[in-house]
């Protein structure tokens, strides 16, 4: 300990006053900083916060007016999330080991943020009553600090000399995560918050002060831990099951179409429809996948294939813009894509299986999703969208990127293309997205879009919005990967060719995961800057979490006043802002540490 | 019986004509070693062969195959023949098993422990097995042109090319794949090498051919070649490598 203490001394002494310049330096520099910082310590000092202007206000936050008999399905979306995640870290990561030094850094660093916490929470309240009177109340009183002060200095002291102990054990990395979770669960149980209180004529009263916060949250959210845990030990149970693997990326690429049509939604299903019209198209189209896929390498069929792709087009066009049900159209543009790539892996009997099953899966994958999709919502909420708060937010930033980045992909391919149609509208999309403010997307979105659609075919403000996100974030990802593409040398290409892949493996298998490793950093940049842009719908009146916090909550006066409290409103969002970007910046850093193995 | 029959190609870049007209054929089993000053078209002719490279005039027929346009002909070809680059262009993203399997698995449709018995027979024989789980960064370039060679056999070629196989090496490294094409030229494959490794050719090829300016100046037997030559081009080339 005492040689700690020199050592710092030393470090200090070498670093900030070797000489009489750098002391100087040293000083002026701290005055500085901290005179910058006095605004922002007294704001962290003063006792004139409300934070109960963002626990109150939690549900807002989250979803806005959602109607609260429905919450069942955006418990259920995020149960499905958890349980998928849960299956996922059983069969990738059960076997991920983390140094135990690691662990007890972070639980000091954690216990460390805790203390400082602690010790600068102010412990009176000031807050405005309903007749203009200043009202002071201790909302943090002398005992309870020095109740969480002491436990937490030992936790910390505890774990700071491990680190200095050599202990050299490792933990399961999963088990980490699900303790992690676990803390705040079991905080919400034990832990109270103080919540505002009403009396008979909406005065705010000085109440009991510990109000249990999360009553209505700790038992969704221990039921979603319960099954989190459950589905890891069954992933752990499955992981060597033959195409598990497959199966989870699969459902991954599912859960978001499933999670927009069906949970967010409450699908009022015309009987009628889905067997009047869904079943014959259904059959119809089945029909056609399992003859072009039985007859596709036939000798005679062969001949005629080039006609037989023509007149798909054709007839997919044609579709396309007549009076087609949804899902004749969008089952005919999948059947001209299908045709496409059929040929080259129907060679085989295998072959001819596995496309059969893909093919089922896709039309009754495609006939439910559209039949939810597109049917009449039960929910009903006041304003325009039914989405608002973190849920808009965090639809638009996953379903963005996950339309956007295949979109992409295939821009990006498109415009190294060596076929001038593809080439020039390929270029002509991104130039034209890019060329053009995002907000001006959005008021494209709001006001302009609906004529460009045809006749009959509406879609909700948010879906506008995703739209146009997906073609906006498309272009930027399309042009980070056209970086990457030309990173690859020409060898690459030559030694796949030499090697007799065909095109489409080339692309998949060599280039596009090279391409793609290069610019981790740029798209996760794009990614995180996407994240961030859709605080942008504000301006089209969609409520998103940032508008909730500035407008809604910094506004509101009856029957509780939270007049000018913008400022705490503010940093909550700005918090929950950055956790999500900072987790993501960590997790892609992780994820190129792990690519970039081989390289040396 | 010829493998490959090249009748008057002719190639141009832009204005510059690489090709001039090259006339030859290959035998089955012929090892066959092109030289030639830099620029001299060699690189070039064999890129021809499996269409890294498109001619614009005459006619090339690997195995009975003609070369043309056709997607189908092309694809025929590659499986028949494989190439090993200056530049190794081995797949930095897969290890060095992956790369050997990618191929089988993917083109000639094997299943994985099928085409991993084959790559680690291949790694035994360019004597690297214990390197099969490393990434290709990790091993050196003598490692690798040997990785490339297995990757190229693992298609079960009836051809090789090697386009100047030896000269982004250090000359310790040399040796080794040197060591590797000579076992490989023993076992009968066919190979066409471009090289400057002149002890290479005397010992083991069947034929030596010298390019200049898009030319075909002169094809012998390593002797003949080497102690005899005709042309006063090869006689100043000779003089100058030797």
């Amino acid at each position: 300990m005492v040689d700690l203490i020199k050592k710092t001394t030393k470090t200090l002494q070498e670093s900030l006053f070797s000489s009489i310049g750098s002391s100087v330096l040293t000083i002026a520099t701290t005055y500085l900083v901290i005179n910058f910082f006095r605004g922002m310590l007294g704001f962290a000092l003063t006792s004139d916060k409300d934070w109960l202007a963002v626990l109150n206000n939690m549900q807002l936050y989250m979803v806005q007016a959602y109607p609260e008999e429905d919450f069942i399905r955006v418990w259920l979306s995020v149960g499905l999330t958890f349980v998928l995640a849960g299956l996922s870290i059983g069969i990738w990561r059960s076997e991920e080991r983390v140094q135990s030094s690691q662990i007890f850094n972070s639980f000091f660093k954690g216990g460390l943020g805790v203390l400082f916490f602690t010790i600068i929470a102010p412990t009176n309240s000031s807050f405005m009553g309903n007749d203009g009177s200043v009202v002071t109340e201790e909302v943090f009183s002398m005992d309870t600090r020095l109740g969480i002060l002491i436990p937490v200095v030992i936790f910390c002291t505890i774990f700071f000399g491990l680190r200095f102990i050599n202990l050299k054990f490792t933990v399961n990395g999963s088990d980490m995560v699900f303790f992690y979770l676990f803390i705040p669960i079991a905080l919400i149980w034990f832990v109270k918050l103080p919540t505002i209180q009403l009396d008979s004529s909406n005065e705010r009263i000085i109440p009991d002060p510990l109000m249990p916060i999360a009553s209505t949250t700790k038992i969704p959210w221990t039921v979603i831990f319960v099954s989190f845990l459950a589905s890891y030990f069954i992933g752990m149970y499955l992981k060597n099951i033959k195409s598990i693997k497959s199966a989870m990326s699969l459902s991954w690429f599912l859960l978001p179409l499933l999670i927009f049509s069906w949970i967010f939604k409450k699908p009022q299903i015309d009987m009628s429809a889905v067997l009047g019209s869904d079943l014959p198209i259904f059959g119809v189209f089945m029909l056609w996948g399992f003859l072009v896929i039985t007859f596709v390498n036939n000798s005679l069929f062969k001949k005629y294939y080039s006609y037989y792709l023509g007149v798909t087009f054709l007839l997919t066009l044609l579709g396309v813009f007549s009076g087609l049900p949804m899902l004749a159209k969008t089952c005919l543009l999948l059947i001209a894509l299908f045709s496409v790539v059929v040929p080259a892996v129907s060679t085989s009997s295998q072959g001819k299986r596995s496309l059969l099953i893909v093919w089922a899966v896709a039309l009754v994958t495609l006939t439910f999703l559209l039949r939810g999709g597109a049917s009449d919502t039960g929910i009903v909420v006041p304003g325009s969208s039914i989405f608002g708060g973190f849920s808009l937010t965090w639809l638009l930033a996953i379903f963005g990127t996950y339309v956007s980045f295949p979109l992409g992909v295939l821009l990006a391919l498109g415009r190294n293309s060596k076929l001038p149609i593809i080439r020039i509208v390929c270029t002509g999309i991104i130039e034209l997205t890019r060329s053009v403010p995002y907000i001006t997307w959005l008021f494209f979105a709001s006001v302009t879009l609906a004529v460009f659609l045809p006749a009959g075919v509406e879609f909700n403000l948010i879906v506008r919005v995703l739209m146009v996100t997906a073609f906006f974030s498309g272009a930027y990802f399309a042009e980070n990967i056209r970086g990457g593409l030309q990173s690859i040398p020409k060898g690459q290409y030559e030694a796949a060719d030499a090697i007799g892949m065909s095109p489409f493996q080339k692309i998949s298998l060599i280039i596009m995961p090279q391409a793609l490793r290069a610019v981790i950093p740029t798209l996760v940049s794009s990614a995180i800057t996407a994240f961030k842009d859709s605080s942008l719908v504000t301006i089209i009146g969609l409520f998103d979490f940032l508008t909730i916090g500035k407008t809604v909550i910094g506004n509101q006066s009856i029957p509780v006043n939270f007049v000018g409290h913008d400022r705490e409103n503010l940093i909550f969002v700005a918090i929950v802002y950055w956790i999500f970007t900072f987790t993501l910046s960590r997790r892609s850093m992780k994820v190129e540490k792990k690519l970039g193995l081989g390289e040396r | 019986m010829s493998i490959i029959q090249v009748k008057d190609v002719k190639k141009w870049f832009g204005d510059f004509q690489a090709l001039k007209g090259i006339t030859m054929d290959v035998a089955e089993g012929e090892v066959l070693v092109i030289a030639g000053p830099s620029g001299s078209g060699k690189s070039t002719f064999i890129r021809c062969i499996n269409r890294l490279e498109q001619h614009q005039e005459g006619q090339i027929i690997v195995d009975g195959i003609e070369l043309t346009n056709d997607l189908k002909n092309i694809e025929a070809i590659r499986s028949e023949v494989g190439m090993v680059f200056q530049s190794f262009n081995l797949f930095p993203h897969l290890t060095v098993m992956q790369n050997i399997t990618l191929a089988q698995i993917w083109v000639r449709k094997k299943n994985r422990s099928e085409a991993e018995e084959k790559a680690m027979e291949l790694l035994e024989r360019v004597g690297i097995p214990e390197q099969a789980q490393k990434f290709p960064g990790q091993l050196s370039g003598g490692q690798q042109q040997r990785v490339a060679i297995a990757r190229a056999l693992a298609m079960e070629p009836k051809i090789m090319l090697f386009d100047e196989p030896t000269s982004a090496l250090d000359p310790e490294m040399i040796k080794e794949v040197l060591d590797v094409m000579k076992e490989l030229a023993k076992s009968g494959m066919t190979m066409i090498v471009v090289t400057h490794e002149m002890g290479f050719a005397k010992e083991v090829a069947d034929r030596v051919m010298l390019f200049d300016e898009g030319l075909l100046v002169e094809q012998n037997t390593p002797d003949e070649f080497f102690n005899n030559p005709k042309s006063d081009r090869t006689k100043l080339f000779l003089s100058q490598i030797l």
